[in-house]
């Protein structure tokens, strides 16, 4: 029987001959002629240093070859003669200086064939623009970060690090006024400033900033110059035309305020791309905000001037071409798309009001349309916005749109759990955000909720693996193992790194081993305070980013760069890895040890340190026997709501030394929960080395035997559920406001047609009332299907459904199943 | 959660025990009225506690799987001990409250259109205890759905008429001797009840399961044409499917239908259109059919 798994692959929409050429250019990869490869730039001395190393401290993959990174780019950098006087300045403004000739002299100017968009290269490496003494001093205290970051990542406890992007600039302010009226804003403050100020750090800030504010400016101007050049060469009058529309759009924005369309998305690509460039990294989180709303002026007003919505969708059609270049920075490396595929430029659209109203708009719709034609594609990352009162005709395209794709196009944020979250951590930054403003709140990167225009949370900066806590009791205190060095060879000794918590035979009851859990959660939560404060007290004090501190509300105010603390709303995000891996483990133990005395404590720490290999009978009862999170088990997930409350608590806690950022609790876990698997022993819920831990706020592979609707009520009571009158919106409570990814596999049959398409749309109102903050949805693929075949454990919750009969899939026989498989490849019902 | 078993999103209870025995039924667990003890063996681990904890040593375990003895009274000591879950009990009792505090969980999930359905095994054996069950769920603003064959005595459907949205009712056979023959009942009894319901205001799916060689003659179609007309909102025929025949195995029975494969996607447009030319309109299809290459 012949398969045709091509079928079940979404292909891109009806795109205009432009967007269709510029997506397919892109997907030439190193076969165009024109790349957004990274080149290098110094200052010439010989200490300089480009690459920062410590915003790769949460990417483990690259943990080898991070002095490998440094002096590559050290050898490849060009020389950028500075004038006089440069040395003489403060750092701050070295860097505006430095970027500023880069991006404006020394980068190619460049533009794309049938591109609407000026600026195309940006993924630069600058120099630190360090003197010896400066450079010197801060190499000797990477080395010391650097050691922290790997010891706490060699020993299982997760990774952490000063990290770039992660946030959502200021660009309203830009596009609706302009660079002009933030330039005019510095020098009134500067004006005011005393001398002492003016010549101490709020000056030189300043300063720095004003210089920045000039960048887009210049280069902008250059490019509209440019255009009238490639004007003059082009015969075809509509191209001709274009370009010279370009630079008139180009000699206006985005110094000026935009007035149509076109120059706002001109603006708002212009403003964006230099962020990517200043920061020295492509596309890390660096998100749009809620794109439908501030650019929806600009849409009518072209609308009214009778520009088609063909060519806005073509306008936006090369910004989506733009974003995905940030992945040529290492094209070389990794083929077609880069080494990666987790940059993270997100975009929101739709999501309720001020005062509780809907505010999807036709450019919502526009901008789906644009999303689906385009996917599949990496950049930027859409986030649709839902919420009580989301409108019918949004839910039937979203749900049409899922049912066309095998991951969907998008992620879901629903705005009632989501705004709990960000008023639960208002209390820290006065009246900044309020429950008139709480609405304005847009995620960054996948799913991270942030405010907008002022707030840096380093939502992945700390990703710590909640698990080690369970570890680490059973070793009173230390590793259950030496680590070893698997380059070296070389075996540590086991030390005493986390508190004494007691003997295991001196656990003799349930209430001590959860109080020494808790206890050694309260060190990993604290361990990972001190490894942050290294790298954040470093890029404090030598990596400022003053072009980026001019889209964060507070810096100029304050006279502190971003990286200072300068956002006027600063978290430190401490992201949770393997939260249901850990609530298994300890409902694992309570049970079999505890309230079943199925063995001892001694047994069962035994049967992990075996990796469970001669256990067989305890581990398939940890498994199956012992509660899960996941499966609407009121007193499961009750243990989940005091695990999350407790650590969430203790991240509360804490406050950075060097800038004065607080702590709060969100669960992303990107992919570490993979890696993650393969340094955990074997743990208490049943999983063996190195079968995968759970990730972010998911339930436990194949934990959720009761169904997607009881999977989205655990999450939902996980992050404190509703409570009456007493929540922290309305009636919903949400222990992390950073937000906690959810992912949930359906079948494709499940979305077959327009009446299981409404069923569907039931499932969604569903989660806005119970669920979790985001959702991921995935739909079944046969792959996934195979998968099942070969581990039956791990999906016992799929669920196999033909009218009238459903089956779960894993207990039916092989052949049913490959004729299952066959079916979902046809998706022939 | 459901998307088979009546209008929206829905959670269903199947109740067990069923008067009728079709040979083809896809829940055969369901028409024996008692607890019973089934064993999945593909999880299965093997280690033979079950036969140990046996307290009327009426387990064997050979290499074809595990065997409960025909005196199993499905006292639950194998399933309880049992590590990995292969040994499961099905049937498990509830009270009308507790039955109510589990499924009510999942109301946020099913809107304006979707709620409970009770569906078997025959729902109606038990009844009382739907009647007590569905007036708890008018009570509180709850859809109901009533999954039944229709054999059961009239007053017990106009008991519980007021408290049910919609009846899902299955009409089979048209043909008495073949409704015998396959089902082991009449279909008399059936049929008045049907008769009855399509005169009150209930709202009503009918389904027909086509079944190769049993349900799936034009003759059928035609009858049961006769007897749905336009009477009732939605007349489902449903494509067979094997997907049972494992369940078989696991109770150790043999199923008739073992070796059928499923039907021709153009034979159930055929029988739609019979159904549709032969007086129900309203007649339309679902399910699987044969791959076509």
């Amino acid at each position: 029987m012949a398969v045709k798994y091509e079928n079940a692959i979404k292909l891109p929409g009806d795109l205009s001959p432009r967007s269709k050429w510029l997506r397919d250019y892109y997907f030439e990869g190193l076969n165009r002629k024109w790349n957004n490869e990274y080149t290098a730039y110094t200052t010439g001395t010989p200490w300089d240093l480009q690459f920062d190393e410590m915003t790769y401290y949460i990417v483990p993959e690259n943990h080898t070859f991070l002095s490998t990174f440094g002096s590559t780019f050290r050898q490849l950098a060009q020389v950028v003669p500075m004038p006089d006087g440069f040395w003489d300045k403060s750092l701050v403004e070295r860097k505006a200086d430095f970027l500023k000739e880069v991006m404006v002299n020394q980068v190619p100017m460049e533009i794309i064939p049938g591109d609407l968009l000026c600026g195309a290269r940006f993924n630069v490496f600058t120099s630190m623009c360090l003197t010896e003494a400066e450079q010197k001093e801060r190499d000797r205290l990477v080395k010391e970060a650097r050691k922290s970051m790997k010891w706490i990542f060699q020993h299982g406890y997760g990774n952490g690090g000063a990290t770039s992007g992660h946030l959502v600039p200021g660009y309203q302010k830009i596009v609706d006024h302009g660079f002009k009226a933030e330039y005019e804003r510095y020098e009134a403050m500067y004006n005011e400033l005393s001398e002492a100020d003016k010549n101490g750090q709020h000056g030189a800030q300043l300063r720095a900033m004003m210089t920045s504010c000039t960048i887009p400016k210049e280069l902008s101007e250059k490019f509209s110059m440019y255009c009238k050049q490639c004007a003059d060469k082009v015969d075809d009058p509509v191209r001709k035309e274009e370009l010279l529309k370009m630079a008139e759009n180009t000699a206006k924005v985005p110094w000026n305020g935009a007035t149509n369309f076109w120059e706002a998305v001109q603006s708002l690509w212009m403003t964006h791309m230099l962020v990517m460039s200043d920061e020295n990294y492509p596309g890390p989180g660096v998100s749009f905000g809620r794109i439908d709303q501030y650019l929806y002026p600009y849409y009518k007003k072209s609308i009214e001037d009778g520009m088609s919505e063909d060519f806005m969708k073509d306008i936006l059609g090369c910004m989506w071409f733009h974003c995905n270049s940030a992945y040529d920075g290492y094209i070389k490396v990794g083929g077609n798309q880069g080494i990666t595929a987790g940059y993270g430029q997100l975009l929101t659209i739709s999501g309720m009001g001020k005062d509780g109203q809907d505010m999807t708009n036709d450019l919502t719709y526009l901008i789906l349309d644009v999303i689906d034609d385009w996917s599949p594609i990496l950049e930027p990352k859409p986030n649709v916005r839902l919420h009580k009162g989301s409108p019918e005709k949004l839910l039937d395209k979203v749900v049409d749109m899922i049912s066309k794709s095998q991951g969907a196009p998008f992620l879901l944020n629903f705005d009632e759990r989501s705004m709990a979250g960000m008023l639960r951590e208002a209390r820290f930054y006065g009246d900044l955000i309020n429950e008139d403003n709480v609405c304005e709140y847009a995620p960054v990167g996948c799913l991270e909720n942030t405010m907008v225009g002022n707030d840096r949370s380093g939502t992945v900066d700390n990703n710590i693996n909640l698990l080690k806590a369970m570890e680490l009791v059973y070793g009173n205190g230390k590793d259950m193992e030496p680590y070893e060095d698997i380059m070296g060879g070389k075996p540590t000794k086991l030390t005493q790194d986390g508190p004494k918590t007691g003997e295991l035979k001196d656990l003799d009851t349930w209430e001590k081993f959860f109080d020494a859990y808790k206890k050694q959660t309260e060190y990993l939560i604290k361990k990972f305070v001190d490894n942050y404060e290294l790298s954040e007290a470093i890029r404090a004090k030598y990596n400022p980013t003053p072009y980026l501190s001019c889209l964060v509300g507070g810096c100029a105010e304050k006279g502190l760069d971003v990286t200072q603390g300068g956002a006027e709303i600063g978290f430190v995000t401490m992201e949770g890895v393997t939260f249901a891996s850990t609530v298994d483990s300890l409902l694992a133990v309570k049970y079999l040890v505890y309230d079943k005395k199925e063995c001892t404590l001694e047994e069962l720490v035994q049967a992990l340190y075996d990796n469970w290999e001669g256990h067989d009978v305890l581990q398939a009862k940890a498994k199956n026997r012992a509660p899960k999170y996941g499966r609407d088990d009121d007193e499961a997930d009750e243990l989940a709501r005091e695990v999350m409350e407790f650590w969430s608590d203790e991240t509360w806690k804490y406050e950075t030394k060097s800038t004065h950022r607080r702590f709060r609790p969100g669960m992303l876990s990107w992919n570490y929960w993979v890696g993650g698997s393969y340094v955990m022993k074997a743990s208490a819920n049943g999983r063996a080395n190195p079968q995968f831990l759970s990730n972010a706020i998911c339930p436990s592979n194949g934990a959720d035997i009761n169904g997607p609707t009881s999977n989205a009520n655990s999450v939902g009571k996980a992050l404190g559920g509703k409570v009456d009158g007493n929540g922290d919106w309305t009636e919903y409570v949400n222990y992390l406001p950073n937000g906690a990814s959810h992912t949930i596999t359906f079948n494709t049959s499940l979305i077959r047609d327009p009446t299981h398409k409404e069923k569907f749309k039931s499932f969604l109102h569903g989660y806005i009332e119970n669920g979790g903050t985001a959702l991921q949805i995935n739909i079944l693929d046969p792959d996934v299907l195979r998968e099942a075949q070969a581990h039956p454990q791990d999906y016992r919750h799929l669920l196999v459904r033909i009218t009238g009969y459903n089956a779960y899939f894993v207990s039916i026989g092989r052949e049913l199943q490959d004729e299952i498989i066959a079916r979902e490849s046809h998706m022939g019902y | 959660m459901s998307t088979e078993d009546g209008p929206g999103l829905r959670t269903t209870v199947f109740l067990k025990g069923c008067p009728l025995a079709c040979t083809w039924c896809h829940n055969p667990e369901s028409i024996e009225p008692r607890s019973h003890v089934e064993w999945k063996g593909v999880l299965c681990m093997g280690c033979g506690i079950c036969a140990k904890v046996c307290p009327k040593h009426g387990i064997t375990f050979d290499e074809d799987g595990v065997h409960t003895a025909d005196f199993c009274e499905a006292c639950g000591t194998c399933t309880r001990e049992c590590p990995t879950q292969a040994l499961e009990l099905k049937g498990v009792n509830y009270t009308v409250d507790d039955l109510y505090a589990t499924v009510i969980k999942d109301r946020a999930f099913w809107g304006k259109d979707g709620g409970i359905t009770m569906s078997g095994g025959e729902a109606t054996l038990q009844w009382e205890d739907v009647l007590a069950f569905f007036k708890k769920c008018k009570a509180d603003g709850v859809h109901t759905a009533l999954d039944t064959c229709g054999f059961n005595r009239r007053d017990v459907y106009e008991q519980l008429l007021p408290y049910t949205d919609i009846f899902l009712y299955d009409l089979k056979l048209f043909d008495d001797a073949e409704h015998v023959k396959y089902t082991g009942q009449s279909n008399k009894i059936i049929f008045e009840n049907f008769e009855w319901l399509a005169g009150t205001d209930a709202r009503i799916w009918v389904r027909t399961p086509i079944i190769p060689g049993a349900t799936d003659t034009d003759e059928n179609i035609k009858g049961l044409a006769g007897i749905v007309r336009d009477r009732v909102e939605k007349w489902e025929l449903c494509s067979f499917n094997n997907l049972c025949v494992d369940k078989y195995e696991r109770l150790g029975k043999e199923w008739d239908f073992k070796g059928k494969g499923l039907i021709a996607k153009a034979r159930m447009e055929e029988l739609t259109a019979l159904a549709q030319a032969s007086g129900s309109p309203i007649a339309f299809w679902s399910g699987a059919t044969a791959l076509e290459n």
